[in-house]
């Protein structure tokens, strides 16, 4: 009997291993100045507890903002301040991860620190009242006074995964943090800040013999209580629905959009979609189709842009940043902000009578490109130039140490060994037919979720004409107007009248959304 | 820079353990010692790579790195022109719409063409404009370097765009203005400028003024005035960084940009009077976290003198994380979110910044008296020797760590190449670095952070400024 439970504790300790091993990325740059160290753990804000939403974002905050059980945070100020060593956190959906850079000469003293802040932080309630205090600021007013964009790209997630773990910021709701106290987050890092989901990563010039000491010390974090949580699914949704936030001097529309995708860098059809995303909207880049028509042909805006995958901070990144790897995807669209009624009535006075500005023009646009793209397909001659960017392109995306281990090791969680190499490999051999059969898979216009940061004058007109599908005729000023050629104004007629089934039209104030109340789950899982 | 060579060269060896404590030994005592400090980093550059100059016969000059990044190479054209120089009125912002229209192609690239050409080197490339400079950049295939000559050369001398072409991208800028004015920091930074500068082209950000954005549209001549006046050579300047050779660089310069046509052009710009009050600014806005700013008229930059490098060394000792104001309002008392500081390096002086993000909009006038507390204090008492020996050192290992790629070596370059025209003045800044002594960090207090020169900016719920 003994023998039997102790094979069968075995054996479920080996299953556990094989599931949660500590796994390492290395990367050796002899020739290189100076050592980065990423510690990434398995569980993002998805593992906060309901009522408890941010507490994942408050103990790496208060990890990396505090001291160890040797050294106050103004000790260790002091202590890395000639050496330049700097450190940081951020937390995703599904993951949180620690990145420390040092010069390599200094990798020895400044190792004590790394290792007492992630197995023995001080979690001194002074450090906790003042990184919790920031937090709640972010959340409160920050979020919401900053960028407009910002502001409805995180409004969208809120949408979309309405019910799910996936919904809240990462930094919580109002509600929520008000309620997390110092035992929430002790108890948060003990519970998911184990030896069981740790990745660790290494690049730079170190030896042999530290990695072995790093990797050792890992081992005495706790081990993984329980299973993980698994990742919460978006439902698609029933039509288009979209919410209208109502701001106070808001001098554009500010859109994001989108819907969920059964598709990941996991999946070798990523490949096929890239080249497709790429050519209908690549990030910030003037050649993707709906960049031509809506800034550079009518003048409508900054940008235009379509993602397949999560995008951090799109505003400040001009290439995609690592660190942000997700199991649960969805396709989304960004349309900077556009002007309001208000706005260009004020600019021009031939257009005082109009009722709205141009976001339900920008909507159909948008519709119009995707559904020609699934129905016709892209040219050869276009799949071959963006096949070959993208081939360049995301070579781009790992110029520093810093961000290649950080994408190799993105690469582990989706169960690859290197992502962009294979990626790479993948593009290749793709064909014109894989693209065009992979958007008639993944890409639809009928249901999706849509935020729009606005005025509130323009709110309710905005509202009603999206709910009636009222015909939105674009609004030049007579200078502009005069100069374009009949081909834009001849599409116009045909964008201003294109089909939009919208099934449901809110408007709230943007003190509503991140408050953690009124927000009844859309759905469930 | 003295960390940087001798230990690469070293570690290339695969030193033994023996050795790194040996040199950290060393390095150490270098640190002790500020004499030796100095004089062994007089000698070794901060850039641990050699620059490459050549100046054509036009004046253009060109900057070539070579570095270890296979197949890579960061293409950059820096134009020192920018908002400074709008010194028409009404055309507030210009520089930043020109750049924009630098993208509408020429007679034998024109834009869609440009567009994919460009999208056929795999390039990440886009462009900037600030006060003094327009930069244009690619990082991308070192193997299409050429490419990226040709269509360079090409938009540079024989930009030509319609007029129809013009007022559309009018709107973009107009979109990149709404998108912007979302940010309360990006409203008060405006009022700043136009408070602290009265007759100086610094008193409008380079973004413009609104009215001036809308009416763009209707400066197409201007604008070809515009690109007559600056986009010359003796206004520019190439850097390649990456996996490129200087003669390569050289040759395809000469052949892409050597037939340049040279100008006459010289910005005049209005001279400010030294300020003589403490002016005031102020946004009423609730909802958001109350902010101070105090903003001192500052020096400009020179690799000379040791103004700027002094102040440089101050905001650090006075605000990073290392300070003894942020460990007290920030750490301790928690009266303040976030404090930052610095001088503004620009070709005419400018300002000295410093924000602070006020917890509670009632401890404004605390915050701004201790932080005037601590500037006081740094015009009588010199710093521990020990204490700016860390300093320098701080600064140094972190721009040691931040050039790992091509793409972050182009833009430091661009930097110094902007200011003054030459990107040693990277080295020697770096330089000046090790030179500056405690005496020094007095002298430049007293000099820069005096009342007259001051301009407060605030945001909070107030309706107007409540700080004296």
């Amino acid at each position: 009997m003994q023998l039997r439970i102790k094979i069968l504790f075995l054996l479920l300790a080996a299953a556990s291993t094989h599931i949660f091993a500590q796994e390492l990325v290395e990367l050796k740059m002899p020739k290189s100045n100076k050592v980065v160290i990423k510690l990434m753990f398995r569980n993002g804000s998805i593992a906060d507890p309901a009522g408890k939403e941010g507490v994942t974002q408050l103990l790496t905050s208060l990890i990396t903002e505090g001291g160890t059980k040797e050294l106050t945070k103004e000790q260790i100020t002091d202590k890395i301040y000639p050496w330049a060593a700097n450190y940081s956190s951020h937390v995703d959906k599904e993951v949180s991860v620690f990145t420390f850079q040092v010069p390599a000469v200094f990798l020895s003293k400044f190792y004590p620190i790394i290792k007492g802040l992630i197995l023995n932080p001080s979690f001194a309630q002074k450090d906790f009242d003042r990184v919790k205090s920031n937090q709640q600021n972010y959340v409160d007013e920050v979020i919401r006074t900053s960028s407009d964009e910002e502001f409805s790209k995180k409004a969208l997630e809120d949408l979309l995964f309405r019910g799910t773990n996936y919904q809240h910021l990462t930094a919580g709701n109002s509600n929520s943090l008000k309620d997390i106290t110092l035992d929430d987050v002790k108890k948060q890092y003990k519970k998911y800040f184990t030896r069981n989901n740790l990745t660790i990563g290494i690049a730079g010039n170190y030896t042999p013999a530290f990695l072995a000491t790093l990797k050792k010390d890992m081992q005495a974090l706790p081990a993984l209580q329980g299973a993980l949580p698994v990742a919460g699914r978006a439902l698609m949704p029933d039509g288009i629905n979209v919410e209208i936030i109502a701001k106070k001097n808001a001098l554009g529309s500010a859109i994001f959009g989108g819907f969920p995708m059964n598709l990941t860098r996991a999946n070798d059809d990523f490949a096929a979609m890239m080249v497709a995303n790429s050519w209908l909207g690549e990030h910030r880049k003037e050649y993707s189709r709906l960049y031509q028509k809506l800034r550079e042909q009518r003048s409508m805006n900054y940008g235009d842009y379509t993602y397949i995958e999560w995008y951090d901070n799109g505003g400040a990144n001009m290439l995609p940043p690592p660190g942000v790897p997700r199991s649960s995807n969805y396709f989304s669209f960004w349309i900077r902000p556009v002007q309001t009624a208000k706005g260009l009535k004020g600019q021009y006075p031939e257009l005082n009578t109009i009722n709205i500005g141009h976001a339900h023009y920008a909507l159909r646009m948008l519709l119009k490109e995707m559904d020609n793209m699934i129905q016709n397909g892209m040219s050869q001659q276009d799949f071959d130039l963006t096949r070959d960017f993208l081939r360049s392109y995301i070579k781009l995306y790992i110029q520093s140490p810093e961000r290649q281990l950080g994408f190799l090791m993105d690469s582990r969680f989706y169960g690859r060994k290197d992502y962009i190499s294979e990626m790479d490999k993948l593009l290749a051999k793709l064909t014109l037919s894989d693209v065009n059969r992979a958007m008639k898979k993944y890409w639809q216009t009928k249901n999706m979720d849509i935020v729009i940061v606005t005025d509130q004058s323009e709110a309710e007109p905005l509202a009603k004409s999206l709910q009636e599908n009222a015909p939105s005729p674009m609004s030049y000023s007579n200078n502009l107007k005069s100069a374009l050629p009949a081909s834009i104004l001849e599409e116009d007629k045909v964008v201003e009248q294109y089909p939009m089934k919208v099934n449901k039209v809110t408007i709230i104030s943007s003190d509503l959304p991140f408050t953690g109340k009124e927000r009844l789950p859309k759905k469930t899982m | 820079m003295f960390f940087y060579g001798p230990l690469g060269s070293v570690i290339n060896l695969t030193f033994n353990e023996k050795m790194k404590s040996t040199l950290l030994l060393a390095m150490a005592f270098l640190m002790l010692s500020g004499i030796g400090y100095a004089q062994k980093s007089a000698v070794q550059k901060i850039l641990p790579y050699p620059i490459f100059q050549k100046k054509l016969a036009n004046g253009l000059n060109v900057v070539t790195v070579p570095y270890n990044s296979p197949g890579l190479a960061a293409f950059y054209i820096v134009i020192r022109a920018g908002s400074r120089d709008e010194i028409e009125p009404g055309k507030t912002g210009f520089a930043h719409f020109f750049e924009h229209m630098m993208f509408r192609g020429t007679d034998k690239f024109p834009s869609d063409k440009y567009s994919a050409i460009l999208k056929s080197t795999g390039a990440s490339a886009n462009a900037n404009t600030s006060l003094d400079r327009t930069i244009y950049h690619m990082t991308g295939n070192a193997g299409k370097l050429e490419t990226m000559f040709e269509i360079e050369g090409d938009r540079f001398q024989n930009l030509k765009y319609s007029v129809q072409d013009f007022k559309t991208e009018a709107g973009a800028v107009k979109g990149e203005y709404t998108k912007n004015s979302a940010s309360p920091f990006v409203q008060l930074n405006e009022k700043i400028a136009e408070t602290a500068f009265k007759a100086h082209t610094y008193g409008h950000t380079t973004m413009g003024y609104f009215k001036d954005v809308v009416d763009m549209p209707n400066q197409y001549d201007y604008s070809l005035e515009f690109f007559k006046r600056f986009y010359r050579p003796e206004y520019a300047t190439i850097i390649v960084v990456g996996d490129v050779a200087s003669d390569k660089v050289n040759a395809l310069a000469e052949k892409y940009f050597g037939n340049w046509k040279k100008g006459d052009y010289v910005s005049k710009i209005p001279f400010e009077e030294a300020q003589t009050e403490t002016r005031y600014t102020h946004i009423q806005l609730k909802g958001f976290p109350p902010l101070l700013t105090l903003n001192y008229k500052g020096p400009s930059f020179n690799d000379q003198q040791i103004d700027m490098p002094a102040l440089d060394v101050l905001s650090s000792l006075l605000f990073s994380e290392k300070s003894d104001l942020y460990k007290k309002l920030v750490l301790d008392e928690q009266k303040v979110r976030f404090i930052q500081a610095g001088a503004t390096d620009s070709r005419d002086p400018n300002l000295f910044n410093i924000y602070a993000s006020v917890v509670n909009a009632a401890d404004m006038q605390y915050v701004k008296d201790e932080i005037v507390k601590a500037l006081e204090d740094a015009k009588i008492n010199k710093v521990p020797a020990q204490l700016l020996a860390d300093t320098k050192s701080n600064l140094k290992y972190s721009f040691a760590m931040s050039i790992d790629n091509p793409t972050s070596i182009a833009e430091s370059l661009s930097h110094y190449v902007y200011l003054t025209g030459d990107p040693e003045s990277l080295n020697r800044l770096y330089a000046l670095y090790d030179k500056v002594s405690t005496q020094d960090l007095v002298n430049v207090a007293q000099k820069y952070f005096v009342p007259t020169g001051l301009t407060i900016g605030t945001i909070s719920p107030a309706d107007s400024v409540d700080v004296k």
